[in-house]
């Protein structure tokens, strides 16, 4: 196990390194003097992180809409994964809206959203609630529908009323779905925060970004981006740790 | 448990009586006759084998007396009383063993009593009693996918049992174990049904099963499903596997062989 983990990250690294190692050498060959070299952004990361107060409160406020619109979603997503995974009515219902909103580019909602909800921090976490989650929502239908129909049985054979049987086994049946469900979601939900901030109310990270790119200093713009990838990688991290124990009994069929 | 409306009829455990059982019936008609005209009847602390070629209904009509799924006409009575739904007399044993691989053997064998609403303590001591009886002390923390199938169909078994119903239905619960673990495990059931008995309906596809395991077996047709005969296995009881050296039972075996095979000449 040991073993193991040290060749993960030694793979990891060695990915890591060979890309800086490209990304050097395409700077160096370039005639464009604003693309900075991975030095100049990994500088320019340490003086967001220690000495740019700014860095912080920008953080702070991107991540309000984040982090209300990711468990908005949630709170939404998962039930109506849920109903539309029981009941063939629901699914029905569901279907084209779901259809809509799987498919729809959000981008060019933005502008509708800003008129009907204002500038403030409702309209980004309604953006931010569009973009992710029906995502969650259809990987819970699909988490539903893949629960075996002989647990169900099993269940109604001891006499288990339909409240038991969703407690005791469609949504543990589900769980792992649900959780695929939420990363994908939580991607998205970043996704809409960047997006929904460059766009068009220009706050938190988003502003910070328009700002550095106004000013050209892209060794800035850059270490932005790094750090927003970097909080995502945290929280999916996060995510994955909980996903592993709630659901240490699926079964693995990964090779290799 | 199993509230609704009861008539009483008949004394028997178990008695069906002029069963239909039709399947994809709509307005316009047209559905499939699964099962025509079933009359048995099976007796307190009886042990009867079902036996019949895929297609004739054996598993439809075990479902259909575990309460799970509706029937069109005729009637089935547990000691009288008609079924509406699943009962606390009966509980059910898988083919599949329909195990939640999500909780481990003992949240697996605690399943019908905690749904039936035991308290907890009593929960795990009735558990922790069967998970012995069985043999799987010392698994009670292993999660389904880290038991082999002779083991799940195990937990199979005390999870039924567990409930202490009258009624034992077992739906092919060794059909899908390999030839030596089935052996064992109808050794197992053998024991413990003499320790204890119970009224057992049990659906197989193997002679050697039914005759070995069954105080009567019956006897199905296919396409629709019928009884064709129900047969006395006039072996004593208790059983070892001797028995099957048997005249008798090398007979009964025989006989059972001829039907099936001429009900199914020119299907395969």
């Amino acid at each position: 196990m040991k073993k193991r983990i040290v060749l993960d990250w030694g793979l990891r690294l060695a990915v890591f390194i060979a890309a800086v190692a490209l990304w050097e050498l395409f700077v160096s060959t370039s005639q464009n003097f604003l693309l900075p070299r991975f030095t100049d952004v990994a500088n320019g990361l340490f003086r967001l992180l220690f000495s740019e107060a700014r860095f912080w409160e920008a953080l702070y406020i991107s991540n309000q809409a984040l982090i209300l619109g990711f468990a908005i979603s949630v709170v939404i997503g998962i039930p109506l994964g849920l109903l539309a995974g029981r009941f063939h009515w629901m699914d029905r219902l569901l279907n084209p809206y779901v259809g809509v909103l799987l498919t729809m580019p959000v981008a060019p909602m933005i502008p509708i959203v800003i008129i009907a909800l204002g500038l403030g921090l409702a309209a980004r976490v309604f953006i931010v609630v569009l973009f992710a989650f029906v995502f969650i929502t259809v990987n819970t239908r699909a988490g539903v529908r893949g629960v075996e129909a002989s647990l169900i049985e099993m269940a109604k054979s001891f006499g288990a009323s339909e409240g038991q049987i969703w407690r005791r086994i469609v949504i543990p049946g589900a769980m792992p779905a649900i959780f695929a469900g939420m990363r994908i979601g939580l991607g998205r939900s970043i996704t809409g925060m960047v997006m929904v901030e460059l766009l068009l109310v220009a706050s938190g990270l988003g502003r910070l970004l328009l700002e550095f790119s106004g000013r050209m200093q892209s060794d800035l713009v850059f270490a932005t981006v790094l750090a927003v990838i970097i909080e995502a990688l945290a929280l999916l991290a996060g995510m994955q740790a909980l996903e592993k124990r709630i659901t240490r009994w699926a079964p693995d069929i990964s090779i290799g | 448990m199993g509230a609704g409306h009861f008539d009483r009829v008949g004394g028997e455990m178990i008695r069906v009586h002029g069963l239909n059982k039709e399947f994809g019936t709509s307005d316009n008609g047209g559905g499939v006759l699964a099962l025509s005209d079933i009359d048995f009847e099976v007796h307190d602390n009886e042990f009867v084998t079902i036996i019949g070629p895929s297609g004739c209904g054996k598993t439809t009509l075990l479902r259909i007396i575990a309460g799970l799924i509706p029937y069109d006409q005729g009637e089935v009575a547990i000691d009288g009383l008609v079924v509406t739904g699943p009962g606390p007399e009966r509980a059910v044993v898988f083919q599949n063993f329909a195990l939640m691989p999500w909780a481990d053997v003992l949240g697996n064998v605690t399943f019908g009593l905690e749904v039936r609403g035991t308290p907890p303590d009593e929960c795990r001591d009735k558990a922790k009693d069967l998970i012995k009886l069985v043999g799987l002390e010392g698994f009670e923390k292993r999660l389904p996918k880290e038991l082999s199938g002779g083991m799940q169909q195990r937990v199979g078994l005390a999870r039924a049992l567990a409930v202490n119903p009258r009624i034992l239905l077992m739906d092919e619960p060794f059909g899908a174990l390999d030839e030596q673990t089935r052996r064992l495990l109808q050794e197992q059931l053998l024991r413990l049904w003499e320790g204890q008995r119970k009224t057992v309906v049990f659906v197989t596809h193997s002679m050697d099963e039914a005759v070995m395991l069954g105080d009567r077996v019956m006897l199905m047709t296919p396409r629709p499903g019928r009884v064709k005969e129900m047969i006395d296995v006039p072996l004593q009881r208790p059983r070892s596997p001797q028995v099957e050296k048997s005249a008798a039972f090398v007979e009964i075996k025989e006989y059972l062989w001829e039907n099936l095979r001429a009900m199914q000449v020119g299907e395969s």
